[in-house]
Order: C-alpha cells, then sequence, then structure tokens
C-alpha cells in the first residue's frame, strides 16, 4: 500500500513536471517550427505541429533583406554598453569597497542605483531624448550605448560591489607594502581575484542590452541602424502575414543569449538581495 | 599609512568613483529635475513652444479619461501577474525540490522565457492568439467552444497581456524562492522528518514561513518591473482595442513620441515617478531591515 503510494506520488510529479514543461518549451518551439514552413502553411487555420514541407526559404529572405546588419548593430551596442558599464562599475565599486566619503555618499549612492533599477526608463526617455538630441546622440548607435548605461551600469554597480565587498584585503595590503600604487593594485591584484564576478555581470549585462526595447526603439529611426528587438516589433507591426520570416528572426535573436542560460541560473539571484553594509 | 600615502589613496579612490557618479547623474538625476520642471510649461517639443502653466498639465491629466484608464489597467496588470507570478513560483519552486533524473536541464528550460527578448515572445503569442490561424481558438474550436478576439476583446486584451508575463516571468520568481529554500540548513527538514512531519506539512508550516521575506522582496520586484509595462503593449496590442490595454509607461510615450508634448508626458511621469517611489520606499525600507 505504502509502496502503492510511492509510485501514484512518482507519476504525478512527473505529470506535472511534463505539463510545466510543455508550457515553457511550446511556444519556443513554435519559434522554429513557424520559420520551417511555408508562407501557405503558416496562415492556415488548422495549426500544424510540424512543418508539413520544411523549408529554409524564411532564413533565406531574412538573411538576404541585410538582417546580418541589424544583429552586427545589436552585438556592437551590447558589447559596448557591456564594456562600459564594466569598466566603469568596476573601478566605482572599488572605491566603495574599499573607502569611505564623506556625507554618507556610498550608503546614498548605493541607495540610489538601487532606485535606478526600479525606475520606469519611459520617464528618463523624455529628458534624455532632449540632450541627446542637442549633443547629436540621437539616431547614433553611441547614443543607445550610452542610455543603456541606465540599465546597465545600476545592475552592474550591484553585483560587482557584493563581490568586490566580500574580497579579502590582505593580498592588497601585502601588495602596498610592497610598494605597489594603487592602480597597479586594482589592475593586477583586485581585477584578477575578481574576475569571476565580473564575468558573470558581464554576461547578465550582455543579455539586458541584447534585448533592451525602449530606448533602442525611440532613439533611432534608420532601418539600417536598428537593432534586433526594433527590427521584430517592426514585423510584428508591418509585415504581420510574414509570419515564417518573423520567426527566422526570432531565432537569430534569441540563440546567441540562450547558451547563456546556465550563468544566469547560478548568477541572476545575486542581482538583486545587494549588502548594503 | 603616511600622510602623503594616504592623500595619494584618497585622491585615487575619488578618481576612479567619479565616472560612475558622473553617468548616474546625467541618466537620472538631470532626467528627474528636468521633468519635475517642464511639467510646469505647456512644452511641445517639434514647435519647440513653451509657456509656463503652472499645475495645469497635472489638474488636465488627473481629469482625462484616458490617463485614469492607464492608471487603472496598470493597477490591475502589476497586481494580477506580480501575485500569479509568485504563486506560481512559489509552486513550482515546491514541486521540483525532490531529487529527480534530468534536474539541472529542467532548471535551465524553466528560465529560458526570462532570457529571451520580450519581443520574440511577444511574436510568438501574436501568433497563438490570432484570432483565424491561433493555436488558442483552434483549440478552442476543437472542443466546441466559442473562439476568442484575445487581442481585439476589449475585456480580454489586458489579459492577454497579463498571460504573455505570466509565461515570461514566473520563472524568476521561481528561481529567487528555489534559492531561497537551497539556502536553509538541511537540518531544519531533518529535524521535522524525525517529528513525523508529510512533505505538504514541512512546505507549509516550516519552508514557506522561511521564505516569508525573501517571497515579500520578489513580489516587490516584480510589482516595480510590472509597474512599468511598456514592451508588451507595443507590441501586441498597441494600446487597444479601444484604450482598454493602455497603461501609464504607454500614455506618457504617446504624449511624448507621437504627439510630442513633452510638458503634459512630464507631468504623466512625475506621477508614475510619485507611485513608483511610494512602492520603492517599502521596497528599500524591507531590503535595508533585511540585514
Amino acid at each position: 500500500m505504502q509502496r502503492l503510494k510511492r509510485n501514484f506520488n512518482k507519476i504525478m510529479f512527473a505529470l506535472l513536471l511534463v505539463i510545466v514543461l510543455a508550457i515553457i518549451l511550446i511556444p519556443i518551439y513554435w519559434i522554429v517550427n513557424t520559420s520551417l514552413k511555408n508562407p501557405r502553411e503558416v496562415i492556415n487555420p488548422i495549426p500544424s505541429f510540424f512543418p508539413k514541407a520544411p523549408t529554409l526559404a524564411n532564413y533565406r529572405a531574412v538573411l538576404t533583406s541585410g538582417l546580418w546588419k541589424n544583429f552586427f548593430n545589436t552585438v556592437i551596442v551590447a558589447v559596448s554598453s557591456t564594456s562600459l558599464s564594466i569598466v566603469i562599475a568596476f573601478f566605482a565599486s572599488y572605491a566603495l569597497a574599499r573607502y569611505k566619503f564623506p556625507f554618507h555618499i556610498n550608503r546614498i549612492f548605493l541607495i540610489w542605483v538601487l532606485v535606478v533599477r526600479i525606475l520606469p526608463p519611459i520617464v528618463l526617455a523624455v529628458p534624455l531624448f532632449t540632450v541627446f538630441n542637442k549633443i547629436k546622440l540621437i539616431n547614433t548607435l553611441g547614443g543607445l550605448i550610452v542610455a543603456f548605461q541606465t540599465y546597465t551600469l545600476p545592475y552592474s554597480i550591484w553585483i560587482i560591489y557584493g563581490f568586490l565587498k566580500a574580497l579579502p584585503k590582505e593580498f592588497e595590503e601585502a601588495a602596498r607594502i610592497d610598494g605597489a600604487g594603487p592602480m597597479r593594485i586594482l589592475l593586477l591584484i583586485v581585477a584578477p581575484l575578481a574576475r569571476s564576478g565580473i564575468i558573470a555581470t558581464s554576461i547578465l549585462s550582455l543579455i539586458l542590452a541584447w534585448n533592451e526595447f525602449m530606448f533602442a526603439l525611440l532613439f533611432v529611426r534608420s532601418p539600417r541602424l536598428l537593432t534586433l528587438p526594433v527590427v521584430i516589433a517592426r514585423y510584428i507591426g508591418e509585415y504581420t502575414t510574414q509570419w515564417g520570416e518573423l520567426m527566422a528572426v526570432g531565432l537569430f535573436a534569441s540563440v546567441p543569449i540562450l547558451i547563456f542560460s546556465n550563468v544566469v541560473y547560478k548568477k541572476q539571484t545575486e542581482g538583486f538581495s545587494m549588502n548594503l553594509k | 599609512m603616511r600622510t602623503k600615502e594616504r592623500i595619494v589613496y584618497s585622491s585615487f579612490y575619488y578618481m576612479i568613483f567619479a565616472p560612475a557618479l558622473l553617468v548616474i547623474l546625467f541618466l537620472t538625476i538631470y532626467p528627474i529635475t528636468t521633468i519635475l520642471y517642464d511639467s510646469f510649461f505647456k512644452y511641445h517639443f517639434v514647435t519647440n513652444v513653451r509657456s509656463f502653466v503652472g499645475l495645469a498639465n497635472y489638474t488636465q491629466i488627473i481629469k482625462e479619461e484616458l490617463f485614469q484608464r492607464s492608471f487603472l489597467n496598470t493597477l490591475i496588470f502589476t497586481l494580477v501577474a506580480s501575485f500569479s507570478e509568485v504563486i506560481l513560483g512559489v509552486l513550482l519552486a515546491f514541486l521540483l525540490q525532490r531529487r529527480f533524473w534530468g534536474k539541472r536541464v529542467a532548471n535551465l528550460i524553466i528560465i529560458f522565457p526570462m532570457i529571451i527578448s520580450t519581443m520574440v515572445i511577444c511574436a510568438v503569442w501574436q501568433i497563438f492568439y490570432h484570432f483565424e490561424i491561433g493555436l488558442f481558438n483552434f483549440v478552442l474550436t476543437k472542443i466546441g467552444a466559442q473562439p476568442v478576439g484575445w487581442l481585439t476583446d476589449q475585456r480580454v486584451a489586458l489579459f492577454s497581456i497579463i498571460l504573455v508575463d505570466i509565461w515570461q516571468w514566473t520563472p524568476f520568481a521561481f528561481l529567487i524562492i528555489q534559492a531561497g529554500i537551497g539556502s536553509i540548513p538541511s537540518d531544519v527538514f531533518e529535524a521535522a522528518q524525525i517529528d513525523g512531519a508529510r512533505g505538504s506539512q514541512i512546505n507549509m508550516r516550516i519552508t514557506l514561513p522561511i521564505l516569508w521575506s525573501q517571497i515579500i522582496l520578489v513580489l516587490m520586484l516584480r510589482t516595480l518591473d510590472t509597474f512599468r509595462l511598456f514592451d508588451k503593449v507595443y507590441a501586441l496590442t498597441g494600446g487597444g482595442p479601444v484604450n482598454s490595454t493602455q497603461t501609464l509607461s504607454f500614455f506618457i510615450y504617446r504624449e511624448g513620441f507621437t504627439f510630442f508634448n513633452f510638458g503634459r508626458a512630464s507631468a504623466a511621469s512625475v506621477i508614475t515617478l510619485l507611485v513608483v517611489g511610494f512602492l520603492a520606499l517599502f521596497y528599500i525600507r524591507n531590503l535595508l531591515t533585511e540585514e
């Protein structure tokens, strides 16, 4: 009887797990499925779970339409904004972790960084649009790289600060006694020690920047400068019947970041619980 | 340290802290003071006409039905989405507590939705929700029910967007709660088991109370994140049908970037900020007392 109950439990668990995984995987599978269908099959009112006549035509159409450019725009913006954030955040976090600035600046700054993470970005978009317009940053990838700092910088400061705070000071003190200057200590001793934290933070920030939509939509207008999320949004708006092509673009926009799922799984949890002491 | 060395060090710390401070000031403090200032003006970006109108922007906006609607929709979306996500996330974390073959892979798959770009997700759900060719209506007609205008019926559209958000962000709640469960020392569970507690009893009476502060924290994070809802409205409904999916962020977007009424957009932003600030106060208080 006991064993029967245990087996029943096991089967129920397996069933629930399969349902959960199906709910998660079906939409993702649908991207691949639809991207391999021809336009006529896509608009068939009876949706098919497998493409009847699999075709790569959608991928061909998308790639010859100049999507590469948008792909590279996305890469450039994501990599540059992440690098910029990581450098600035690493320096600032080190200063905040090792030096007590006057007027409680450490604490105020860290709380403010937390607040920035919470602000609806659209609130910042209107005034930033005016300034960016004045300094000729509208409709440039450089402008996006700066604007993305509103997401990536607070995030990076959070995580790297927590990481540096936990680092023992002994190595730095030993190096200082040996006569190393502060910049040398920071770059040659602290940076290597913090390497794993910095890499993880970079990946999380890359994903944020890769997927960013609002500033990319508002601050860039020329088709050749658009990033992938905005290209997808335009597809949804303008060519609503080209579902196959849309899904092909979607796949291009998803695969490069899905490979980081492992890092996200391990590191995401550290991103929001910051030690403010 | 000698005085000279101390000066070298403190100026070094000031130097490396300065860039972050400047960027944050430029990207956040400056915009916020600007919208505070601009909200008292009738200010059109394209014509560049600017005249002081006092509180007129505020009193006007608050009386508008569209703004009230946006506010209400944002509240509904925020409450329903964040609570559903946290409840489902907790259930999912409990479900996956035990050891089983393939657990690691299952964990990784579960967080896929929160990594994929919102726009890609919206594109797929557009197809699912499609009136004629969508999977949902296909299943509904198959079982003999009437097809639903998922994104075109004004009673349903907001909830269709909520459903997409739940699909995308329940994994986040799951992830944090699971980490919380993982950090509970195992002897707590062992002691409970020795005392004869069953699985569901352990979950309800022991795990849940220990996790309480973590659950509240995830709930607040999701509340603040859902409150800024913009992307999904833009991609799925454009605020329609008949403004039934208008949100505060979308209201600001339309005032600012469709009509270029920067004064009104600023006033709406300030109102939004006040609400967010109110929410954030709880959040930060909680974070600080956590330690």
